[in-house]
Formats: C-alpha cells, sequence, structure tokens
C-alpha cells in the first residue's frame, strides 16, 4: 500500500489537486457561500481522475504486482488525505475566525453562512458526497467520470442551498452563531462518522466493482 | 521442462463476440508468435491471460501456478509490452522508473542502466518525447529489469518503421537465447517468420492451430493452403470483394 500511495502522489496526482486547496481560504470570505471552498476542494480531486484516465494510469496499476483491489483504496487513501489537509486548514481558519476575528463587522453583519463548526460539518457532508457518488460510481467503469461528477455536483448545490437556508429558518439560527458551540461540535462529530462510515462503504463497493471490470 | 504458460479452454463471451475456447502453452526460452488479423481475439485473450479481463471459463497457468490465488507473484516474473500505449506521457522517464522499481523484488538498478545505455534511452525525457519503437523498447526496459522470465507483447511492432521492427526483432531472438519467454501477438506475418518458434493462429476468436513454426508451415503446405504465414493468413482470412460488389 505504501508503494501504490507513492505512485499516487509522485505519478497518478494532478497538480491542481495540490493547488485547490487554496480554495479552503474562502471558509473565511464574508457574503458569499463558504460552503463551495469543500466543492473546490473536490474539483481539484476530480483533476487527478481526468489526468488517470489520460495517462493510461488504471491499466499501468492494474498490471503492477499488486492486490487489484488495492489500487482502489490507494485512491481512496489519496482523496481522503486531500481532504483531510483541507479540512483541517478549514479549521485552523475556523478558529481565527471565531477567536481573532470573531466581532468583525463583515462577519457581525454577514447574511450568509460563517465558518464555525457547522460550516466544518457541512464540508464533511460535501466530501462524503464526492467519495460516494463520484469516486464510487466512477470505479463501476474506471473510465466513464461524466455522469458520476454531475451527480456530485448536483448534489453538492443542493447541500450547499440547503445549508445557506437553513440557518435562516426559525430555531435553526443557532446553526449560524458563535453560541451554543458544544451543540455545533457534537454535529460536526455526526457528520465526520457520516464522512467515515460513507467513505469506507463506498471504497468497499467500489473495489469489488472494480475487481469484476474488463479493463 | 513446465512450460512457462498454459492457457487451456479460455472462453469469454461478449454481446456481439465470443472468444474461445482458447488453448495453446508458451515454453521457457522461446517465441510464441499469436496470430490473426485485427479484431480476431489477440487482445482479449492477452487481457484474459494478464487477469484485466474475466473470462467466463478457463484455466490460466503461470510457472506451474494457477492464476487466480497467486497473482501478485506470478505478476513479479511478467513483463508486459503494448504497441500502442505509453504510461504517464508527460512524466519524467527517471520519475516513473523510481516508482516502478519499487513494486519488484527483483529489480535489478545495474540491469536497468546497462537495458536503458544500449537501448540510448535517456530518463530524463518524457515517454511522448520518445518514438513508438523506442516506448517498446521502454517497456522492455521495464520488465527486464525485474527480470521478467515471460514477456507478453500486444502488438509491439505496429506503426513502426522497418529499421525500429528489424532492431526490435533482433532484441527479441537474443532474450528467447537468454532463457527469456515470449508471447508476441501480431497481424504483421513477417516479424514472426523472422524470429517465431511456436505459432498459435486465432480466427474469428477461435483457435485454428497451436504448432511449432516448422510443423504449422508445413502442414498447410502439404495441404496446399500456403508456403508461408502471409499466405497461410490469407488462405484463412481474405474475402473476394469483387464477388461482393458484384452482387
Amino acid at each position: 500500500m505504501k508503494n501504490l500511495l507513492n505512485k499516487e502522489l509522485r505519478l497518478s496526482s494532478h497538480l491542481l489537486s495540490y493547488l485547490f486547496l487554496f480554495f479552503s481560504i474562502m471558509a473565511l470570505i464574508p457574503g458569499y457561500p463558504i460552503l463551495v471552498s469543500a466543492f473546490f476542494v473536490c474539483f481539484g480531486l476530480f483533476q487527478t481522475f481526468q489526468n488517470g484516465r489520460e495517462t493510461n494510469d488504471i491499466l499501468y496499476s492494474a498490471l503492477l504486482p499488486i492486490d487489484k483491489k488495492d489500487v482502489v483504496k490507494a485512491r481512496y487513501i489519496f482523496v481522503c488525505l486531500i481532504q483531510i489537509i483541507a479540512f483541517i486548514l478549514m479549521a485552523v481558519l475556523t478558529a481565527l475566525r471565531m477567536t481573532f476575528f470573531a466581532n468583525a463587522t463583515p462577519y457581525a453583519n454577514n447574511a450568509m453562512m460563517n465558518s464555525n463548526p457547522v460550516f466544518l460539518a457541512w464540508t464533511l457532508l460535501i466530501f462524503a458526497l464526492f467519495n460516494t457518488l463520484f469516486v464510487g460510481l466512477f470505479y463501476k467503469t474506471a473510465y466513464k467520470f461524466g455522469k458520476p461528477f454531475i451527480a456530485f455536483i448536483v448534489a453538492s448545490m443542493l447541500t450547499i442551498c440547503v445549508a445557506e437556508v437553513s440557518h435562516h429558518l426559525p430555531g435553526l439560527e443557532f446553526l449560524n452563531t458563535s453560541d451554543r458551540l458544544p451543540l455545533q461540535f457534537m454535529l460536526m462529530f455526526f457528520a465526520l462518522v457520516i464522512f467515515v462510515f460513507a467513505t469506507i462503504i463506498s471504497c468497499r463497493i467500489a473495489q469489488r466493482n472494480f475487481d469484476l471490470l474488463d479493463l | 521442462m513446465t512450460p512457462v504458460l498454459i492457457v487451456e479452454n479460455l472462453i469469454k463471451t461478449y454481446p456481439a463476440f465470443r472468444l474461445g475456447p482458447v488453448s495453446f502453452k508458451v515454453e521457457a526460452g522461446s517465441i510464441m508468435g499469436f496470430i490473426g488479423r485485427n479484431g480476431a481475439g489477440k487482445t482479449t485473450t492477452l487481457k484474459s491471460i494478464l487477469n484485466i479481463a474475466h473470462p467466463d471459463s478457463g484455466s490460466i497457468r503461470y510457472f506451474g501456478q494457477e492464476l487466480p490465488g497467486n497473482e501478485r507473484a506470478i505478476k513479479q516474473r511478467v513483463g508486459f509490452a503494448g504497441g500502442a500505449v505509453d504510461y504517464y506521457p508527460r512524466k519524467k522517464i527517471a520519475d516513473m522508473i523510481a516508482v516502478t522499481r519499487s513494486f519488484y523484488d527483483n529489480w535489478d538498478d545495474e540491469a536497468y542502466r546497462k537495458y536503458m545505455d544500449i537501448f540510448s534511452i535517456d530518463p530524463q525525457k518524457s515517454p511522448r518525447e520518445l518514438s513508438e519503437g523506442m516506448k517498446v523498447k521502454l517497456n522492455l526496459v521495464i520488465a527486464l529489469s525485474h527480470k521478467a522470465e515471460l514477456l507478453i507483447l500486444d502488438e509491439p511492432t505496429s506503426g513502426l518503421d522497418p529499421i525500429s521492427r528489424e532492431e526490435l526483432l533482433e532484441i527479441f531472438t537474443a532474450l528467447k537465447e537468454r532463457g527469456v519467454a515470449i508471447l508476441f501477438s501480431t497481424h504483421i506475418t513477417s516479424d514472426l517468420d523472422k524470429c517465431a518458434d511456436h505459432i498459435t493462429y486465432i480466427k474469428k476468436g477461435e483457435i485454428v492451430a497451436s504448432d511449432t513454426m516448422e510443423s504449422f508451415i508445413t502442414g498447410h503446405s502439404i495441404r496446399g493452403e500456403g508456403r508461408n504465414l502471409e499466405e497461410i493468413m490469407l488462405h484463412y482470412e481474405k474475402e473476394d470483394y469483387r464477388e461482393k460488389f458484384a452482387e
């Protein structure tokens, strides 16, 4: 697995998968649907899948003396690695916003979502959608990524809309405040559990589908 | 001596094509020419042998071991080169090799440098800067550096100029003399005339014959079906288009 992960980092991955990590900074933009940052991180990861198809990465990997299922596992690990780095960056920026810029006017008067633990929870849900809808469906063919990516775009955009609307609903204002932190952290933990389970289950299904594929 | 590869009754069915039953053996230190026209099932057979396509039934044994359950160990001893495939065309060859070598237990850096030198491949170049012939040679370098005992080559000479083809055929013959077995799929009969010891002929998914080159040619010659591979292929495959157009 170490060798395969090394291959992912040095040969398979596309530069944009790393560069798009900078979109995590969008977590600080006031008056903007900041969850789009999670979408962009996933869009960067999409470039690696596109690059893999252009460079015969799948065939190269399948011919190596390895267990074919590990090809999929290594890609999931790479995807999660980028997502975890993005999540940590967003978490640090969120902590900054909630401490040093807690009373800054642009955030105090922000009608859109501010970065807080609930924002991080929504981020994890978008990453889970990418891992299940895009990555999971991609390995049904290991070639076609159009439909899986459209499925992810639709689902993630709906999620962003729901996230931005929800904190305006009566009784749910706490989703976009800086108080009720324990409840917000609980929601983040709940999203983390969903992310982990969705990713593991999707990886297993993708491994099975890939193993059955004729390349 | 146990053959390095035994394929028995391999069958693979697609909606519009049926492969098999395919059976043949490849002996150590020999070149098996796997011949048939485009679309006959050569690549599907090779993909099944490499376990990147799943046959419906049949048995594949390498070095006396069944492929299922022993794939990792078997692939340590097998090399593959396809004529039209290049991996990571924009990466530096040196970077690609640095990753590839880590997967092989028997990787020999000295052999790698020697073959890169023999084939005059610059590791600082990327595969897209190589000619088609050089790309095949690069895949051969990788296979030889991990001491592959069997090379599976899918149309390695297709699209090459006559000089490159001749060079590759010389390389294959030299490797055979060093004990490497080669399964060489092609539709270019003249390539096999020069180097093959055995011939397996596939037509529309079915094996027509699998024999030593000498017996294959003699048998067909006696029956008046051609005196060399090209004539035999024409005997099996040629369609009379003048008649068809006249209908």
